[in-house]
């Protein structure tokens, strides 16, 4: 917990975008992921994943350097039993600078690993996050 | 020293009485009692179809009630809903494969809890009941009714003109299309109401949740042990899911894809396709919420070639009555199933992917355990009341 927050603060500390880039996306849940390059904040719209019910995200997506990034596509893939989602996601970005990925459905209770397709200029990257759906 | 006897006596008869349930209680795990808190509770409660406006109505399902056991709607005057979907018959018909003017590929689906699917068929073709209603209306091999004889019946008969205006609110119009959309939304009323009972397992499931051993261990062993491996070992409950044990979606289970030498059922891959070309799917004109919510899995479905021979994951309420099993009819019997599941030849599956379906090699105990566990999904249902008349 404590190298959890050492890990934040430290990076808070590196990330003088980040007041652009809200981490809190609201109801006090959600996730972040990083790389060297870019920052996500996420979560999901209805907050509570249900197995096979569609949901929503909604995300922050940010450089550290503090140039705007983008979203550019939003998957997710079941890796132990190889496959996809049954339905794409589609993005929106709203004028607040959020995105909105709609359209996504977890059909089986199990691990998720969500991939988060983002570019800055040139530069395009991919970031993932697991979710462990039960 | 009589103190001390008592306290041994005592001491005994509570280690006879946990003994007792041990005995008859398996060992839950944590996690074990949450997957099984998924597959409840039931009955969940009434459908409410937002895409259909006389969902749930009183009227609505009256007249869909009269529409489903009416032959005048089809084509040769001989055929209704009923004659497939036999309400003494788990509302199917205990045939291997369908019969309409021919012979049909696929098995009568049973319509139990049908209203709270979000795909409807063996290859998800519709999207919602009403539409998925429509389908064997106009299918020449089955009813081969069309648009206007559905119209002629809903106007010219008095009886279902005055009940079609009290379920919409306005008489019979000259549009045959919108009158035939019209009854396949109140057959849909009518066909969510056909909620399954009250099972063994769900007694087992709550007992289970709210800490009384006793009442759970009235659950056979046998049944324990197939519900086990069910959502453990076999991982059946990766479709077979939730409180109707489906998810609702599609899976390839190493079911033969040939109907004929040379001809192939493409099972959900054609089924998007249908769905595509459907003017009655939720993205048409005929969706009666406005708000698009309901249409989200539509508009997101995608074509995956994975989707080939694949059909729809069928709920396991009610299982052990229905029969023949599998989308074309080809078990007999819940054994056959199971054993199907136990020796399934990997090479059989067409997919590249979803290593899922394996051979789970359950021994002859183990085959029996998860038999039993699917026959505790199993319901008496009380007879039907008689049909009230539309308009009395
Ligand atoms: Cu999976």
């Amino acid at each position: 917990m404590r190298r959890l927050l050492i890990a934040l603060m430290t990076l808070v500390m590196a990330t003088p975008a980040l007041a652009d880039c809200p981490l809190d996306l609201g109801r006090g849940t959600g996730w972040v992921v990083f790389s060297d390059h870019y920052m996500i904040a996420f979560r999901p719209d209805p907050v509570r994943v249900e197995v096979g019910e569609p949901f929503a995200l909604i995300l922050n997506v940010c450089t550290k350097g503090g140039d705007p990034a983008e979203l550019v596509a939003v998957e997710a893939q079941m890796p132990e039993h190889k496959h996809t989602m049954n339905y794409k996601p589609t993005i929106v970005a709203s004028p607040d600078g959020r995105y909105r990925a709609e359209g996504l459905v977890f059909h089986m209770p199990g691990r998720w690993e969500i991939s988060f397709d983002v570019r800055a200029g040139e530069e395009s990257e991919r970031l993932s996050h697991d979710i462990i759906l039960k | 020293m009589i103190r001390l006897l008592l306290a041994l006596v005592l001491a005994a008869s509570a280690a006879t009485a946990t003994g007792a349930s041990a005995q008859s209680l398996l060992d839950w795990t944590e996690e074990e009692v949450r997957s099984i808190g998924r597959h409840g509770p039931w009955p969940p409660p009434p459908v409410r179809d937002p895409s259909n406006r006389i969902s749930g109505t009183p009227a609505g399902i009256l007249l869909g009630e009269h529409l489903f056991n009416e032959p005048r709607l089809s084509g040769d005057g001989k055929m209704s809903c009923a004659t497939c979907h036999q309400a003494g018959r788990d509302w199917s018909d205990g045939l291997a494969k369908a019969q309409g003017t021919v012979e049909l590929d696929r098995r009568t689906p049973s319509l139990w809890n049908v209203g709270y699917s979000h795909w409807f068929g063996w290859d998800g073709a519709g999207d919602s009941l009403w539409a998925q209603s429509i389908r064997p209306l106009l299918d020449a091999r089955e009813m081969n009714g069309g648009a206007p004889r559905v119209g002629a019946l809903l106007r010219d008969d008095r009886a279902f003109a005055c009940g079609y205006e009290k379920a919409f609110g306005a008489a019979p119009g000259r549009d045959d299309e919108l009158l035939l959309v019209n009854a396949a939304k109140a057959l849909a009323a009518f066909q969510a109401t056909f909620v399954s009972p009250r099972t063994p397992f769900d007694d087992f499931r709550d007992a289970l949740l709210a800490g009384d051993r006793d009442a759970a261990a009235r659950y056979p062993l046998s049944a324990q042990r197939g519900l086990r491996l069910f959502i453990g070992d076999a991982s059946c409950n990766a479709c077979h899911f939730g409180p109707r044990f489906t998810n609702g979606e599609f899976g390839d289970v190493g079911i033969p894809f040939f109907v004929r030498p040379g001809e192939v059922d493409s099972g959900r891959l054609g089924g998007l396709t249908r769905l595509a070309e459907s003017p009655f799917n939720l993205l048409g004109k005929f969706n009666d919420d406005t708000t698009g919510e309901n249409a989200r899995r539509t508009r997101h479905v995608r074509r995956l070639h994975t989707n080939f021979g694949e059909f729809r994951v069928p709920g396991l309420r009610q299982v052990g009555r229905g029969g023949p099993y599998m989308h074309n009819g080809s078990f007999a019997t819940l054994e056959d199933v199971v054993k199907h599941y136990s020796e399934v030849n990997p090479d059989r599956l067409h997919s590249d992917g979803v290593p899922l379906v394996r051979p789970l090699a359950l021994s002859t105990d183990q085959s029996a355990d998860l038999v039993a566990f699917l026959r505790s999904l199993d319901a008496d249902v009380p007879p039907r009341p008689a049909v009230p008349p539309l308009c009395p």
